[in-house]
C-alpha cells in the first residue's frame, strides 16, 4: 500500500490534529536511546514511519489496530520514549507510531484498597506526585521516571530503584486494559488474586508492542513513610564480597528498597567524591519505623559478617546526596543529544543481564576478561564496569555500563563499538544460564538471541505471536527475530 | 590541482608519559593521532577533493615509521599518497632541524598549495610552516578559521583569521603554506568500517636519508639549534581540602589563599 | 656590551617593553644596548627608556607582511651584530620570528615563560603538552638567540631614563606582497571561557543572584561560567557553561558557588590548578576535589570576600 493512501484514509478516522507528518518528529521516532549517536548526528539508516497518530480513546486504538492488520501496516506502540533496546526503532517502510499522548488521564485513585488506574499515556513521575499528596507512593522508581509513560512501563517490563521492596512492574500490575491487532479490547480484572487459568497479564506485561498496545493499567499503591528513610554505605574489596553481603540481608529475609553493589569502574562515575577506588556497597531502608531499624539491624550485621571484605563505612549523607540526584530529567536526554552533536562522545552503554547468585560473579569476571582480550578497541574504553541494583531470594541483576571514546564516524559506531561488547555480555550469560535481558527488554538488537533465551520455552512465545499477531504488524523485529531486519544489526 | 597536507603525529596529549631522565616522551606507551589542527588541513583538501574530484592530495610526515598504520588510516578516507620521512639520523632533530628536513623533501615534490596546522599540541612552537615557507621562499599565513572554497585555486587563495579581537580577511598568492586552526571545523573523517582492511600499502612511500642526503652534522639533535635540558612535570598536588565557613576567618583564609597564589 | 633587538608591534607596546624585563633577567648584571623595531611612528612610550629606536615608519609596512618584516630583521642584524632578539609571543611576532631565525641559521625558543640560570648556563622555560610539562631549552650554535616569549608573564616596571637615540634606517632590501588583508571585522567583547584563568561559577545554589558573580570575576580578572543547573534554567547562557555538554576549561583557579559537582561537571574541568568551592551542603561532590570547602551560603561568601579585598587594598595604598 502506498503511504499518500495511508495518510489520506487516516485523515478519515482521526482528526487532523492527530496526526503528524512533521519529518523532524518523523526522524525522531525512527529510532530511540539505541542509535541515538547516530540519530543526533543525522545519519540514522532506518526509514522513518509515515505518521505518528494520538488516538483519543481505546476505541479510536482498536479502530487504528484493525485498519493496520488489515492493510498490513506495521505499528510501533509508543509512550515516554525512553525504550534503550530498539524497541522504537523502525525497520518497516510503511509504519505508523501509536503515541498515547492524549491516553492521559488518572482514572481512579483507590487508597482504600491500595490501588490505581491509569491510562498508558500518564507518565509516572504525575501519578506519584498525585500520590504523594494523599501519603502514596508507586513504588516504581526507574531512572526514567520523569518521562517514563505507563503504557511503556508496562509493556517493558519495566523495574525501578526500590523493586527489591516493590518488586518489578509486573508484581504492582493488578489489571489492565489492551487492544489486539483484529481490534479486540481485552480487560483484565482487578483482583487480589486468583487461580483462574494461567495468568494472562503476563501476555501483555512484557509483550513489547508486539503482541497488543496496553491502554489502560491498574497499579498497586503502597503507604509511604519518607520520613523513616535510612541510607548505608560501605566501600568493599571486590564485586564478589558486595554481592555476599546483598544476599546475606536478603536471604535472610529482609527488603531494603535499594540494595546495590558497584564495581570501582562503575562506582567512580557517580561516586568519585568518596570512593576511594573500591568497590561501593549501599543500602536504602524504607517503610514503617520497626521495618527500618530491623532491615539496618540486619544489613549491620551482614557487614559484619564480611567484615574481612569491607574497607569502611561511609557517611550516609553522601548516599542520601547522591540518591537525591539520581534520576535523569527530560533535560538530561536532550542536553545528552546535544552534547552528541558537538562532541565525539555520549553518555555510554548499558546491558543488564541476571543470573542466580553463584554465577553472577562468574558471569561479571568472565565478561571483563573477554571485553579486556578480545575487544579490539579496548584501548578506546574510558570505562568499563557494572552494579548490581536489583536482588531476589534465587539471585540479582548485573548492570554491565561502559563508555568509549567515538573514534569512528557515527553510522559505525554501534558494529564497532557496542556491539562487540554488547555480544561478549549475551554470550557469557546465557552460557552460564542466565538471563540475557534483565529490565530494558529484548528490544531488536537482542532478537538475535531471543531462541537462545528461551530455549525450548520460544514454542510458547512463538504461539502466543502467531495467536494474536498473525500479520506480523505489531512493532516489526521486536522481541521476535526476523531475517530481514539482520541488515540494521550488522 | 595537487594539495600537499604536512602534518604531525602527536601523542594524546591526555594520556602520556615522560621519561624524566632521558627528557623524550615515551611515545610508545601513548596512542599517537594527528596533529588535531593538521587533521583540518587534511579535512579542508578532502573537502576540496570533493568538489573537483580531480584534486589529488598528498599527505607528508616526518615522523618514525611506527606511524604507518595511522598513515594508513588517511590513506582509508580518500587521501591519494602519504610519504613518510623517517631516519634514526633525523631523531631529535628540533624544528629548525624539522624545517630542513620537510623543506628538501618538498623542494622536490610537485604542489599547487601546502596545508598544514597552526599549532601542533605537543610542541606548541608553531615554527615548522613559517621556517618552511622561508626555506621553500613562500607565502604563509596560518591561524585560518575558514577559506572560502569556491574561490580556492592554484592561483589565490581567499580566507579568514580569527583573533581574539577581529575576524579579518585576506588574499594569498598560490602557491602557498596555509595553516588551519581547529576552529575551521573542517573534519578528518574516521575510517569507514568496511575500509577498516582495506590495502594502501601501495600508497605509501617511506624515504630515508639516502633520498634527502643530509650529512649527520645537519640533522637530529646535532644538527638542531636548541636542545631540551630538563622539564619539570605539573602534577596533580593532593588537595587540602580545608573547610572554612564564611565569617570574616573563612573569608580571610580564602583571601590569604588568592593572594599567595597571585590571584589578588 | 650586548645588543638586543625587541620588536615592537603595533598596538602592543606594552608587551615590547616588558621584554626589557627579560632582558634584565638573561643578562642580569652585565652592561647591554636595547633595541626597539617599530614599524610605525607611534612610539611615544618607548623614548627615553630603550638606548635605540629603530624607525621603519618611512617603509610603510604591514604587520602582516612576514616576508618583509624578516629581511629587514635579517639586515639589521647584519648591520648591528644582536647578541639576542626578542618577539612577543603574539600571533604575528610568533610568525616572524621563525623566518628571521631561518634565515640566520639560529635556534628560536617559542613562547617563553621563565628564565633560568642552570648549571649548563641560560635556561629558557617554556610550557609544553598544553601546559602538561615545563620544558628547558638552551639555544646552542653561535647566535644570536632567539626568544618569543608569552605576553604578561614578565613585566617592566623600572624607569630607566635614557638618551634614545632614533634611527631610520637607509637602503632596506625586502619583498613586499603575496599576502593581503582585505577585510576586518571588530569581535564582539564576548569572551570564550576557555581562555580564562580565572573563572567564577555558579550552579543551581546561585540560581537568584547569578549576577552578583561578575564583580567577583571581575575583581580577580577572571571571567563567569555556570553549571548545567542554571543554564538550563535560562539564567546563565550556554557558551559559558563547564562540563560534559558543555565547554571543557583550564583556568588557573575555578570557585565555584553553588555548584553541586556532578562527573559531567568535573569533565569540564582540566587542569585546573586551584579549586575554591563554597556549599552550603559539605557533602556536595565538589568539595572533595577543593583546596578549600566554604561551608555556607554563596552570596554572603561573595559580598563579604569582595568586601575584604577592597579593605586589604585600601590599606596598601596608604
Amino acid at each position: 500500500m502506498d503511504s499518500k493512501v495511508v495518510l489520506e484514509q487516516l485523515k478519515g478516522m482521526l482528526t487532523v490534529d492527530q496526526i503528524n507528518t512533521d519529518q523532524d518528529d518523523l526522524y525522531d521516532a525512527a529510532a530511540d536511546r539505541y542509535k541515538k549517536y547516530a540519530k543526533a548526528r543525522k545519519v540514522l539508516n532506518v526509514p522513518s514511519p509515515i505518521a505518528i497518530v494520538y488516538p483519543k480513546d481505546t476505541q479510536e486504538v482498536s479502530m487504528l489496530l484493525s485498519y493496520c492488520n488489515e492493510h498490513g501496516i506495521n505499528v510501533i506502540p509508543r509512550g515516554g520514549k525512553t525504550a534503550t533496546e530498539g524497541g522504537l526503532e523502525n525497520w518497516k517502510e510503511l509504519t505508523i507510531v501509536i503515541d498515547a499522548l492524549h491516553l492521559d488521564s488518572i482514572c481512579k485513585i483507590d487508597t482504600y484498597n491500595s490501588q490505581a488506574t491509569v491510562q498508558a499515556g500518564v507518565p509516572l513521575q504525575v501519578l506519584e506526585d498525585e500520590l504523594r499528596k494523599v501519603g502514596y507512593t508507586t513504588g516504581h522508581s526507574p531512572q526514567s521516571k520523569p518521562v517514563a509513560k505507563y503504557g511503556g512501563l508496562v509493556a517493558t517490563r519495566s523495574i525501578g530503584q526500590f523493586s527489591t521492596l516493590y518488586g518489578g512492574i509486573e508484581d504492582m500490575v493488578v489489571g489492565l486494559e489492551c487492544v489486539f491487532p483484529d481490534g479486540q479490547i481485552s480487560r483484565i480484572k482487578n483482583v487480589s488474586r486468583r487461580a483462574g487459568g494461567p495468568d494472562i497479564r503476563h501476555i501483555a506485561i512484557g509483550n513489547e508492542g508486539a503482541l497488543c498496545y496496553i491502554t489502560e493499567v491498574t497499579v498497586k499503591i503502597f503507604r509511604y513513610f519518607p520520613e523513616n528513610n535510612k541510607f548505608l554505605g560501605y566501600l568493599v574489596k571486590d564485586v564478589e564480597t558486595g554481592i555476599k553481603v546483598l544476599r546475606e540481608v536478603i536471604v535472610n529475609g529482609f527488603r531494603p528498597s535499594v540494595a546495590r553493589t558497584y564495581s570501582p569502574e562503575d562506582a567512580a562515575q557517580h561516586f568519585y567524591h568518596f570512593y576511594e577506588n573500591s568497590c561501593v556497597l549501599l543500602f536504602m531502608a524504607e517503610g514503617p519505623k520497626g521495618i527500618v531499624s530491623a532491615t539496618v539491624n540486619a544489613i549491620e550485621e551482614a557487614v559484619e559478617t564480611y567484615k574481612d571484605g569491607i574497607i569502611k563505612q561511609v557517611d550516609s549523607q553522601l548516599i542520601e546526596d547522591w540518591f537525591n540526584h539520581l534520576n535523569w530529567s527530560q533535560q538530561d536526554i536532550d542536553d545528552e543529544m546535544l552534547g552528541m552533536i558537538d562532541n565525539d562522545s555520549h553518555a555510554g552503554y548499558t546491558t543488564e543481564i541476571s543470573a542466580d547468585w553463584e554465577t553472577i560473579p562468574k558471569i561479571y569476571d568472565a565478561v571483563m576478561e573477554r571485553v579486556r582480550n578480545e575487544f579490539e578497541r579496548a584501548e578506546d574504553l574510558t570505562m568499563l564496569g557494572g552494579h548490581s541494583s536489583h536482588s531476589y531470594l534465587n539471585g540479582t541483576n548485573m548492570y554491565f555500563v561502559y563508555n568509549y571514546k567515538i573514534l569512528c564516524e557515527p553510522e559505525d559506531e554501534l558494529i564497532i563499538y557496542h556491539h562487540p561488547i554488547q555480544r561478549i555480555i549475551v554470550e557469557e550469560t546465557l552460557k552460564a544460564g542466565g538471563s540475557m535481558c534483565h529490565h530494558h527488554g529484548i528490544g531488536k538488537y537482542r532478537s538475535e538471541w531471543t531462541r537462545e533465551e528461551h530455549g525450548s520455552a520460544y514454542y510458547m512465545l512463538e504461539k502466543l505471536k502467531q495467536a494474536f499477531d498473525p500479520n506480523g504488524i505489531m512493532n516489526y523485529g521486536t522481541i521476535f527475530p526476523q531475517e530481514e531486519g539482520m541488515k540494521y544489526i550488522q | 590541482m595537487k594539495i600537499i597536507c604536512v602534518v604531525k603525529f602527536v601523542p594524546d596529549v591526555d594520556n602520556f608519559t615522560y621519561d624524566h631522565e632521558k627528557h623524550i616522551i615515551i611515545r610508545e606507551n601513548s596512542r599517537m593521532m594527528v596533529n588535531p589542527d593538521d587533521a583540518c588541513a587534511i579535512g579542508f583538501a578532502l573537502k576540496m577533493k570533493q568538489r573537483s574530484p580531480d584534486t589529488s592530495i598528498e599527505v607528508v610526515t616526518m615522523a618514525p615509521e611506527s606511524v604507518l598504520p595511522l598513515v594508513e588510516d588517511i590513506l582509508r578516507v580518500g587521501v591519494d599518497t602519504a610519504t613518510i620521512i623517517s631516519d634514526r639520523l633525523y631523531a631529535g632533530s628540533d624544528t629548525y632541524a624539522t624545517s630542513r628536513v620537510l623543506s628538501r623533501y618538498l623542494s622536490g615534490a610537485t604542489y599547487d598549495t601546502i596545508l598544514t596546522g597552526s599549532h601542533a599540541i605537543d610542541g606548541d612552537t608553531s615554527h615548522v610552516p613559517s621556517q618552511i615557507a622561508c626555506l621553500l621562499d613562500l607565502n604563509h599565513m596560518s591561524y585560518i578559521s575558514r577559506i572560502d572554497e569556491s574561490s580556492f585555486s592554484s592561483s589565490l587563495a581567499r580566507f579568514e583569521v580569527e583573533s581574539e579581537q577581529a575576524v579579518s580577511s585576506y588574499e594569498i598568492q598560490m602557491p602557498a603554506i596555509l595553516g588551519l586552526t581547529r576552529a575551521s571545523g573542517y573534519r578528518l573523517p574516521y575510517v569507514r568500517y568496511k575500509n577498516l582492511n582495506m590495502d594502501v600499502s601501495d600508497r605509501v612511500t617511506v624515504i630515508h636519508n639516502d633520498v634527502l642526503c643530509f650529512d649527520e652534522s645537519e640533522v637530529g639533535l646535532t644538527g638542531s639549534r636548541t636542545k631540551v635540558v630538563g622539564t619539570h612535570v605539573k602534577t596533580y598536588k593532593n588537595r587540602s581540602h580545608h573547610v572554612v565557613t564564611t565569617d570574616q576567618e573563612g573569608i580571610d583564609t580564602v583571601y590569604r589563599f588568592l593572594k599567595d597564589k597571585q590571584f589578588i | 656590551m650586548k645588543r638586543i633587538l625587541i620588536y615592537i608591534e603595533q598596538h602592543h607596546e606594552q608587551e615590547g617593553l616588558d621584554l626589557l624585563e627579560t632582558a634584565r633577567q638573561i643578562y642580569q648584571e652585565e652592561p647591554y644596548e636595547t633595541y626597539a623595531l617599530v614599524l610605525k611612528s607611534q612610539y611615544d612610550a618607548l623614548k627615553g627608556i630603550f638606548d635605540v629606536i629603530v624607525d621603519l615608519s618611512e617603509e610603510c609596512l604591514q604587520e602582516y607582511e612576514m616576508r618583509a618584516i624578516s629581511e629587514v630583521c635579517y639586515q639589521l642584524h647584519k648591520s648591528y651584530h644582536f647578541d639576542a632578539i626578542l618577539f612577543p609571543a603574539t600571533s604575528w611576532g610568533r610568525l616572524i620570528a621563525p623566518r628571521v631565525a631561518m634565515m640566520l641559521d639560529t635556534g628560536l625558543v617559542a613562547d617563553v615563560t621563565d628564565i633560568a640560570h642552570g648549571e649548563h648556563g641560560l635556561e629558557l622555560i617554556r610550557p609544553a603538552y598544553s601546559g602538561r610539562i615545563m620544558a628547558s631549552i638552551q639555544i646552542t650554535g653561535d647566535g644570536p638567540m632567539m626568544l618569543s616569549v608569552r605576553p604578561g608573564v614578565f613585566s617592566y616596571t623600572q624607569h630607566k631614563k635614557a638618551a634614545t637615540q632614533i634611527r631610520i634606517p637607509q637602503d632596506l632590501r625586502y619583498r613586499t606582497g603575496g599576502l593581503k588583508e582585505t577585510g576586518r571585522k571588530e569581535k564582539h567583547s564576548e569572551y570564550d571561557i576557555r581562555e580564562s584563568d580565572v573563572l567564577i561559577s555558579g550552579g543551581g545554589g546561585v540560581e537568584r543572584y547569578f549576577h552578583e558573580l561578575r564583580p567577583l570575576a571581575e575583581l580577580l580578572g577572571g571571567h563567569v561560567s555556570a553549571s548545567r543547573a542554571i543554564v538550563d534554567k535560562g539564567v546563565a547562557d550556554r557558551n559559558v557553561q563547564v562540563g560534559q555538554s558543555g565547554k571543557t576549561v583550564n583556568p588557573r583557579l575555578y570557585i565555584a558557588l553553588g555548584i553541586n559537582g556532578a562527573l559531567q561537571h568535573i569533565e569540564g574541568l582540566r587542569n585546573v590548578d586551584y579549586i575554591i568551592s563554597v556549599n552550603t551542603n559539605k557533602y556536595a561532590p565538589i568539595c572533595s576535589l577543593s583546596d578549600i570547602v566554604v561551608e555556607g551560603d554563596a552570596y554572603t561568601f561573595i559580598h563579604r570576600l569582595i568586601d575584604t579585598i577592597h579593605k586589604e587594598k585600601g590599606y596598601e595604598g596608604h
